[in-house]
């Protein structure tokens, strides 16, 4: 499997998202924003339509609109106070609607259909190096801004009254979510990719410890979650994304039965 | 120094205002409780101080230099976020830069939370959760403490522990501490001024004259 080259890169890029995903995806469970992950992996449905259609790369394409996209949020987060779930509504219908149209205009000369479901086949030598530099941009990002991320995601008062400027740091993390859909949209797919933000942590979480225990737990699971769907879906001849949300949804099943299992016999063993 | 003057807010920016024409002045080194009923706006005052919200009209300041603040338990803090004490504490020092690495150990000892360190912030009492937001307050040396209703949620002996600390930051340390305070007699007990606010207005009184007062109600109710 791995003589392949198409796997090889397939890896390389699974090994990117096994790690930022997560690493992004805590502070949106922890936030409850898990669905601005699924509102924003739509974003890049429409940013890889844009990429593709002035032939540039459709990653950087998805990265700059997403990243539009999360800055919108943030802005219309003002105006919509109280009703703070019609952002989503607002910025998915611009999102979706941007895709059909440029979809349905027949200009695109590649089909998106690969970015859909997710491809192994599909990485080029250009999506990896753009896969590799946000990647690490993210992560050295996020390692500078952790502490602040930390507060404003648990106490966004007690961070402002430290001085945080949690505005500002707010845009910078939908920038970070942008840069970890865009990474993740080749082989995961726009479908399926709030499920690989968020079902890795919502396993760290059943395991109860402290922040940087769930956030390597959620790496750990990540990695499980993808590099097992990569290669069973390869064996199949299915799509990864699809495949490795079964095995995140799989995981998560088996680490909440061990839990219990766990539990009770400790009661038995107390009794 | 705290001072308000002619203070006036509207969440919608008009009329009705929660704090109408309000005038304040709060010296260095005093415990002031601010009291009133519920609606009142004394947790709006105190969002003022701390400059999250800002004046519709009139004006407040502080030339305080470092402020240590105490949510209310159920305020702003993510209950469900996985964090241990001692997260909570060390990313606090890091976002007031402060290098001393004893400092986390040392505020858990202030308080007495050195053996849950390792415990879960949701997994507290409610009486520990307090004292931690006390430590993570307390760090970087504030000169103006604020709390919110400090005693919500906490068992008595925890309540008397607390007052107890804080009536000590005031008298042995200097500190200057405003609460937001529902449990009147620990106002009354602790405090050396009390800030009664009514009507949008507001007025000092000395927790001997509330005191009086506060029982004269109650003689009257009886």
């Amino acid at each position: 499997m791995l003589s392949y080259g198409f796997m090889q890169n397939a890896f390389f890029v699974s090994l990117f998202i096994s790690i930022l995903c997560p690493c992004i995806g805590v502070f949106l469970v922890l936030r409850r924003y898990s669905m601005i992950g699924d509102t924003l992996a739509h974003s890049s449905l429409a940013g890889i339509t844009i990429g593709l259609l002035f032939n540039q790369s459709p990653v950087l394409g998805a990265f700059i609109f997403t990243s539009i996209c999360g800055a919108l949020i943030e802005f219309l987060r003002k105006y919509f106070k109280k009703y703070t779930d019609l952002i989503l509504t607002i910025v998915l219908a611009l999102s979706v609607g941007t895709a059909i149209t440029i979809i349905s205009s027949g200009k695109l000369h590649t089909s998106a259909d690969s970015f859909m479901f997710g491809s192994i086949l599909t990485v080029t030598k250009t999506d990896m190096i753009m896969v590799a530099v946000l990647s690490v941009i993210s992560v050295l990002t996020l390692v500078f801004l952790y502490h602040q991320m930390v507060y404003i995601a648990y106490d966004e008062e007690a961070a402002r009254v430290a001085g945080v400027k949690a505005g500002l740091i707010n845009y910078v993390f939908f920038v970070l979510v942008a840069s970890a859909i865009s990474v993740s949209i080749r082989i995961v797919g726009v479908l399926v990719l709030s499920s690989m933000i968020a079902l890795p942590v919502a396993t760290a979480l059943q395991l109860e410890k402290g922040f940087k225990t769930t956030l390597l737990f959620s790496i750990v699971f990540s990695m499980i979650d993808i590099m097992t769907g990569l290669v069973i879906s390869y064996y199949l001849n299915v799509a990864p994304g699809g495949f490795t949300a079964l095995v995140s949804v799989f995981v998560l099943i088996v680490v909440m039965a061990g839990k219990k299992i766990y539990y009770s016999t400790k009661a038995t063993s107390k009794a | 120094m705290i001072k308000a003057e002619n203070l006036s807010f509207s969440y919608s920016g008009s009329s009705p205002f929660i704090l109408n024409g309000l005038e304040l002045e709060i010296k260095d080194g005093e415990y002031v409780s601010i009291v009133g009923d519920n609606g009142c706006g004394k947790s709006t005052l105190l969002k003022l101080i701390l400059k999250f919200i800002r004046p519709t009209r009139g004006s407040i300041v502080s030339d305080a230099k470092k402020i240590g603040y105490v949510p209310q338990k159920s305020d702003g803090a993510n209950s469900g976020f996985p964090i241990t004490v001692w997260e909570m504490l060390n990313s606090y020092s890091k976002l007031l830069k402060i290098k001393d690495k004893s400092v986390v150990s040392e505020s858990l000892r202030q308080v007495g939370l050195s053996e849950h360190s390792r415990s879960l912030m949701g997994n507290l009492s409610g009486g520990q959760a307090q004292k931690a937001l006390i430590a993570r307050a307390l760090m970087g040396s504030p000169d103006l403490l604020i709390l919110d209703e400090p005693s919500a949620g906490v068992d008595i002996d925890s309540q008397r522990e607390i007052y107890a600390f804080l009536k000590k930051l005031n008298q042995e340390c200097g500190m200057t501490i405003v609460s937001v305070e529902h449990n009147l007699d620990a106002a009354i007990s602790n405090s050396t001024a009390i800030f009664h606010l009514h009507g949008g207005h507001g007025h000092f009184c000395t927790p001997e004259k509330y005191s009086a007062e506060y029982l004269g109600k109650d003689d009257r109710h009886a």
